[in-house]
């Protein structure tokens, strides 16, 4: 991606999306690197158990995805300040998670470039499962 | 899947016994040894606690037996799923059997492997056998590698490590 | 870590002290954690490739077994033993949820380049006492004197 400047975005636009789709495979990378082992999100009678209909994916993979997605358009030179939200509903594995992102103002504060963004991932039917926002740091053209 | 009882060990193949791979570095880190002690269900303080390793006259926590460090990840050049280093240098085998299971795994120790190691793995192929079982052929592939710590120079472990592709 | 084992402690024919273990799904997703080895034929019931493998099950990973004997080989080392080789083969598939004996025996004692070694044939056991990961080790003892 492209590294994008302060002075080239509008409130309203949305940035570029990230999809994603976890197999089971990916929830015990998940579970690998976070260190959350818990098992609704890899053993199926486990999870059942607990009154799921069946595995679900880990609410901090759905908030490292939305960073990821933050990182990729903040850039090299941009710096994602906060960003965090909220888990509504569930995602399941084999199917699609599409992390979106709207900018929703923009401002300078003590020279740093500031855009504020509203977060969320959405499941296939349009549902949105993890609302949230952000705060990027953007570059100046100067 | 493919099971192919006419497949047999080509020259091209044997050839490739001996070849040696590049080089690949393996990190033992208190992070790493500790997962990989959690792993194995272990709970043995020498691979968990840096204050008591020390007091027991080691460098810093004991790898597990078997644990020889994480081999570096790099996307691209590593296998996602199994983790190992896919090296431009090196044997190269093309394998026509879909199912992977392990035959047996040999490590000799020539020191303690500890947290804070970083070691350098050179590997190559040192055997193939193939056996027949119903239905199709069990290929053998064994590879033994040789663990050198980057810091000292010397040889901390060797592993022959046997793989079945049927 | 039980006392350290010396090498006049020990004799020819002596058993180790078994470990047991039955792996559940965490344990074999942690393994895979700990070892990189994330083939989904240790925890997902619907990889595709457990149907050709002739397995209904998950099993458990060979390095698995193979860092449980290790266990008992460490232990039997101690902290001021060293272990100077391990290796066990493959020969049956042990499956998610199923209770593995590791076991061993004390096969040799001997001196050689000045270290005092033991020799020991180990193996892990199915629930049914098949033994599913055969092997053999040696360990360097400190002596009392």
């Amino acid at each position: 991606m492209a590294q994008v400047y302060f002075e080239d975005i509008q409130e309203g636009q949305e940035i570029p999306q990230l999809k994603k789709n976890c197999s089971t495979q990916q929830l015990v990378m998940w579970a690998a690197g976070s260190g959350d082992f818990y098992q609704i999100h890899y053993d199926k009678d486990f999870a059942q158990a607990t009154g799921l209909q069946g595995l679900i994916v880990h609410g901090a993979l759905k908030n490292a995805f939305l960073g990821q997605m933050l990182h990729d358009w903040a850039g090299q030179k941009g710096q994602v300040r906060r960003f965090g939200c909220s888990y509504r509903g569930m995602d399941e594995p084999a199917q699609d998670i599409v992390c979106r992102g709207v900018v929703t103002k923009k401002y300078s504060d003590g020279g740093k470039h500031l855009v504020e963004l509203d977060v969320w991932t959405e499941k296939p039917d349009g549902k949105k499962t993890s609302p949230g926002t952000a705060v990027v740091a953007l570059p100046g053209k100067e | 899947m493919t099971t192919d009882t006419e497949f047999q060990i080509t020259d091209e193949m044997k050839a490739q016994i001996g070849v040696e791979s590049e080089p690949w570095e393996y990190e033992v880190t208190t992070t790493s040894v500790r997962m990989y002690a959690r792993g194995i269900a272990s709970e043995d303080p020498i691979h968990y606690d840096v204050d008591f390793a020390k007091s027991q006259g080691f460098r810093s926590i004991v790898a597990p037996l078997g644990y020889v460090g994480t081999p570096v990840y790099l996307p691209g050049k590593t296998d996602p799923t199994f983790g190992f280093p896919r090296r431009e240098g090196g044997p190269r085998l093309n394998i026509p059997f879909k199912g992977l299971l392990d035959g047996g795994t040999e490590t000799e120790y020539f020191d303690v492997i500890c947290a804070g190691d970083v070691l350098v793995e050179t590997s190559h192929l040192a055997d193939l056998k193939l056996r027949d079982r119903p239905g199709g052929k069990m290929l053998f592939v064994t590879n033994e590698a040789v663990y050198t710590n980057k810091a000292t120079g010397k040889v901390v472990a060797k592993m022959r490590l046997t793989s079945i592709h049927m | 870590m039980a006392e350290q084992t010396h090498f006049e402690d020990v004799k020819e024919g002596q058993e180790l002290p078994e470990i047991t273990i039955t792996p559940d799904k965490q344990q074999l997703v942690k393994f895979a954690a700990g070892s990189g080895d994330f083939n989904p034929l240790h925890f997902d019931e619907n990889f595709p490739m457990l149907k050709p493998m002739g397995l209904t099950e998950n099993i458990v990973h060979g390095r698995f077994k193979y860092a449980q004997v290790g266990r008992a080989v460490f232990a039997l080392a101690g902290y001021k033993g060293r272990v100077k080789n391990f290796g066990v083969s493959y020969r049956g598939m042990d499956l998610l949820n199923k209770t593995i004996t590791v076991k061993g025996v004390i096969t040799a004692r001997r001196q050689e380049g000045g270290e005092n070694l033991v020799d020991v044939d180990v193996w892990a056991e199915d629930a049914d006492g098949k033994k599913t990961t055969p092997g053999t080790a040696t360990v360097a003892l400190p002596s009392r004197g």
